[in-house]
């Protein structure tokens, strides 16, 4: 945590305090802080442990002074221990009672402070730039030129600057191994626009934009640490960074730490190169993923949304076989922000909302506690009454008990917390922005503090104030009889009865999720890839300068693969099934007109070598799959898969028909197989149209392949395959990069790792939540039939069966869980809407979820009552008799 | 109820409210410079903490044993300089002469050995 949030975070806390103090002392409280933390030095734990007593400090002082308000300022601290002591005695009477309420706050407190520290390290850490709120994404929904990011500065008055983005993988060879490195291509003004400043020589200089200006490289803070271990003598170097624009480029700058979170783990940012007076039409840079802005002084993102249509709308009439009259009006500007975690915003919520509701019935379970124990209590107090204890003392004393448990809890689900945080952090997708720096910071322990508090108030109060309404002479005088009816009344029922509906709520929610990760699992990804083994070789820019070259290196490297022993079958792609990049082109297919006016269609393009649909398994449903004799000499062919053939050709034989890529004019391909459709970018999204060419016939020289390998049945382990085929590839060059080494099924299954990750999350609040709820009605039941056990006995004596008495103690207890499920189900199928985007193949009201979880609820209420009450009826009736 | 004006009656003093009084002993100081002075005189002392601190000054001065001086003359204006007022010097004079005769009690009890 920086300085300057350190010590607006102290300055938060310091409100606790009474204003007088504050504004006296408060710059030399910060003051005496800061020696605290120069004391403690860099150690990250040390730090921590600084926050944390600083954190108990304020606690206990400002309970003290509020006290002492109250009390004239005539009550001092002594006061407060008499109660602590109070506290402990209580406690030390019944540690059953204790355990459970700290193990149940504990596990409440943690498990909502770990989510809620996830929530805090991805949607609401600041980025580390000047003034981020005013960041906004320009027309996200649409790839574009270096042409229409200059264009969208001179349209857009709202907009102060515009800086275009494009992500590059480059190839770094002379420093260390030869490997891939993520560059980010952007435009010179993009660190003057996010206002940061580098740690080591300078940032871009305007027009090192323009062509032939931008043999130069930016590197990130992690990156010159990696790679050039922190030299400080770096700036001016010349590195080999092939891969984008130039094989050489000239270092000028490190940027500070954090920089390179945006958009995801940055090593170098270059140039993004581009002629100012080239028309819109003529630029064909139609790899500028991303636009962001700064908006103007006084300009409102409602402004530049009214601003964004009109130009969407300029750039759609000059280029309308790029964009559709669509693209216009879903054209938005954007919080970056908001933009950056949108896909994870909901999921987050969702995770925080449930565990606060878990939270919630652990609260309850422990009010219950307490008004149990309250009643049980009641001679004690009622002897503290008659001896003069004001009710407000009472009360006190005994919210004091709430706080030493609440803190107590505190303590554990903090100590949870940090255990939780590694656990969800590790199982998390890693495409999630920010989640690998997730931690618990001072704003997270804050907000665990800010639990505590409110959970002990909420389990605490009420309890509280019930007991210390005592009135002695009753009390005192009514003997044991009087107290068989518990006092707790109503309210523990209807305690019980929230509890229930709000486990109902949290259970579908986890139900929901979880059928809908079955569903997700058990779509085929269209493609077999057990025990296929894929890696990408990438050779250095410039090295096989030719498209014979470059193939032939391509086919020399899948020869060594397929001598290795174990090797069954070799083939190669070059976008691999199941991650994200994608080349999509405008297709031309032979007799296909589409409706007037509509722009071009667009299909995946792929190309392939070797026995790609062999290794893959991808089912072959006409014609022929693609071979190594489809060679540049021969004539042109192309595969397509059910989706092209169902879209372009509905009702006819696609084998033998033709298309073009790009323009209805140039090489024709003759459609020469149909292959079935296979989920390219994840399980949860529809195929697309697809080509597949072969490598050698595509019109590109050089374009990287990803190589794929099955392996012969009952090799040991494929991913360990790693070292022999990295040597048979460096056995052809070792200059060259191999890159992505992973077992195809991995790869196609990390898709639905947000589903699954949200899955677990939630089935394990909802089992959390079944089991306090589970845990609250067997303590509700077990209270109110050891009360009854004299009437239990009586019954007995006059010749009720244990049967009868059974079901009348558990109709009773029962009673509230019924109404319970009803308003749970009722408030569920309210809420369920919320998982929809989340949701896939299922229904957010799924009648199976709905009634699985009644059914599972009833019967763990039944349980849980059932067994307590019949506790209770093995009572000897005459004891009870004799005792009465 | 009116607030004692005797020394005697804010007897016992907290500890640390002592520690305090000892500290301003050699002149007027402020917070900071007060927790170097207490942690130097008792290195075992368990690190103090802000609100704790000024929590105890706020109480001294509203009892009147501390007041508020301006700060030196190049020394930073935002900080509080405080000093014992002659009621302070008084306490930290009766609490002194209370733990004294504690000591000497403790030391017949052969609790401690009599200093040679």
């Amino acid at each position: 945590m920086s300085e300057s949030r350190g010590r607006r975070a102290y300055r938060l806390l310091l409100r606790a305090l009474p204003p007088d103090m504050r504004d006296r002392f408060g710059g030399e409280m910060e003051e005496l802080l800061d020696h605290r933390l120069r004391e403690a030095g860099a150690s990250s734990v040390r730090r921590g442990l600084v926050w944390l007593r600083a954190l108990g400090d304020v606690a206990v002082q400002s309970m003290a002074l509020r006290f002492e308000e109250r009390r004239g300022g005539t009550m001092r601290l002594g006061s407060i221990v008499q109660d602590v002591r109070y506290a402990l005695r209580g406690i030390r009477t019944s540690p059953g009672l204790a355990v459970l309420a700290v193990m149940t706050l504990g596990l409440g407190i943690g498990a909502s402070t770990a989510t809620f520290s996830v929530v805090h390290g991805v949607l609401l850490e600041r980025l580390p730039f000047e003034d981020p709120g005013r960041l906004v994404v320009v027309w996200p929904e649409v790839n574009a030129n270096k042409a229409m990011t200059v264009m969208a500065a001179e349209r857009m008055p709202s907009l102060e600057a515009v800086s275009g983005l494009s992500g590059w993988t480059l190839t770094l060879t002379g420093v260390g191994e030869p490997r891939e490195i993520s560059g980010l291509k952007v435009s010179a003004n993009y660190f003057d626009l996010i206002g940061v400043r580098p740690v080591l020589g300078r940032g871009f200089a305007p027009g090192e934009d323009l062509p032939g200006a931008g043999g130069v490289v930016v590197l990130s803070h992690d990156f010159w640490v990696s790679a050039f271990g922190a030299d400080p003598t770096v700036v001016d170097r010349m590195v080999d960074m092939g891969g984008a624009d130039y094989d050489r480029r000239r270092i000028i700058g490190v940027m500070p730490p954090g920089v390179a979170d945006f958009p995801e783990d940055i090593d170098v940012w270059i140039p993004l190169e581009g002629d100012p007076a080239v028309t819109l039409q003529a630029d064909d840079t139609w790899y500028v993923n991303l636009r962001i802005a700064r908006l103007a002084p006084g300009a409102t993102l409602e402004r530049a949304n009214a601003e964004v249509r009109a130009y969407a709308a300029a750039v759609q009439g000059e280029l309308p076989e790029h964009f559709a009259r669509e693209d216009v009006d879903r054209a938005t500007v954007r919080e970056l922000r908001e933009y950056r975690t949108s896909d994870v915003r909901a999921s987050m919520w969702i995770a925080l909302g449930a565990v606060g509701l878990v939270l919630l019935i652990g609260c309850f379970n422990v009010a219950n506690l307490l008004l149990a124990r309250g009643d049980r209590r009641r001679q004690d107090l009622a002897i503290r009454a008659a001896l003069g204890a004001g009710r407000v003392r009472m009360t006190r004393m005994l919210l004091t008990e709430a706080g030493v448990l609440g803190l107590s809890g505190g303590l554990l689900g903090v100590g949870a917390a940090y255990g939780l945080v590694r656990v969800i952090v590790s199982q998390a997708p890693e495409d999630i922005p920010g989640i690998a720096s997730v931690s618990v910071s001072p704003a997270v322990l804050a907000f665990a503090v800010g639990i505590t508090i409110v959970s002990t108030i909420v389990a605490g109060l009420v309890p509280a104030v019930r007991a210390a309404r005592v009135d002695a002479t009753s009390s005192l005088g009514g003997g044991t009889r009087g107290a068989d009816r518990p006092r707790t009344g109503r309210l523990t029922p209807a305690l019980v009865g929230v509890q229930i509906a709000l486990a109902v709520v949290v259970t579908i929610g986890s139900g929901l999720m979880l059928r809908s990760l079955t569903r997700l699992l058990a779509v085929d990804p269209g493609i077999d890839g057990r025990n296929v083994v894929t890696f990408n070789p990438v050779p250095p820019a410039g090295r096989y300068p030719d498209g014979p070259s470059f193939r032939d290196y391509y086919r020399r490297v899948m020869e060594r693969v397929a001598a290795l022993p174990f090797v069954e079958s070799v083939g190669a792609i070059h976008l691999l099934p199941g991650t994200t990049n994608n080349w999509s082109f405008p297709t031309y297919p032979e007799g296909f007109a589409g409706e007037a006016g509509a722009p071009t269609p667009f299909a995946n393009f792929r190309a392939v070598r070797g026995d790609y649909f062999g290794v893959t398994r991808l089912p072959l449903r006409a014609g022929r799959v693609l071979t190594d004799a489809d060679r540049e000499d021969s004539e042109p062919v192309v595969v397509v898969n059910e989706a092209y053939a169902h879209r372009f050709w509905p009702d006819e034989d696609p084998i033998g028909k033709t298309l073009h890529i790009f323009s209805p004019q140039g090489t024709s391909y003759r459609v020469v197989g149909v292959v079935a459709d296979v989920h390219q970018h994840g399980l949860q999204l529809e195929p697309l149209p697809e080509m597949y060419f072969s490598h050698e016939q595509v019109p590109w020289n050089q374009m990287s392949m990803w190589i794929v390998a099955r392996v012969r049945p009952g090799t040991p382990e494929p991913a360990r395959l790693a070292s022999p085929l990295r040597d048979a590839v460096w056995s052809v060059d070792p200059q060259v990069p191999v890159t992505g080494m992973a077992v195809l099924s991995d790869v196609l299954s990390r898709s639905a790792r947000g589903t699954r990750f949200l899955t677990v999350l939630l089935s394990a609040f909802g089992g959390l939540a079944l089991t306090l709820s589970a845990v609250g009605v067997f303590g509700v039941t077990a209270y109110s039939s050891a009360r009854r056990r004299g009437e239990f006995g009586v019954r007995l004596a006059l010749g009720s069966s244990r049967v009868s008495i059974l079901r009348s103690a558990v109709t009773r207890s029962l009673l509230p869980v019924c109404v319970g499920l009803i308003a749970g189900l009722f408030v569920a199928s309210l809420s369920s809407g919320l998982l929809e985007s989340a949701l896939f193949g299922v229904s957010a009201s799924d009648p199976l979820t709905f009634v699985g979880v009644t059914v599972v609820i009833a019967l763990t209420a039944v349980a849980a009552s059932a067994i307590p009450a019949w506790r209770a009826t093995r009572v000897d009736a005459a004891r009870v008799l004799a005792s009465e | 109820m009116p607030r004692p004006r005797r020394a005697e009656d804010f007897l016992p003093l907290h500890p640390l409210e002592f520690r305090i009084l000892l500290a301003l002993l050699d002149g007027a100081t402020f917070g900071t410079r007060i927790v170097q002075a207490i942690e130097a005189a008792e290195p075992g002392h368990s690190r103090l903490y802000p609100a704790n601190l000024y929590r105890r000054i706020r109480d001294l001065m509203s009892d009147g044993l501390l007041e508020a001086t301006p700060a030196p003359r190049g020394a930073d204006p935002r900080r509080t300089y405080v000093r014992l007022t002659r009621m302070g010097h008084a306490v930290a004079r009766a609490e002194a002469g209370r733990l004294r005769d504690l000591v000497a009690d403790a030391t017949r009890h052969r609790l401690l050995r009599a200093d040679p």
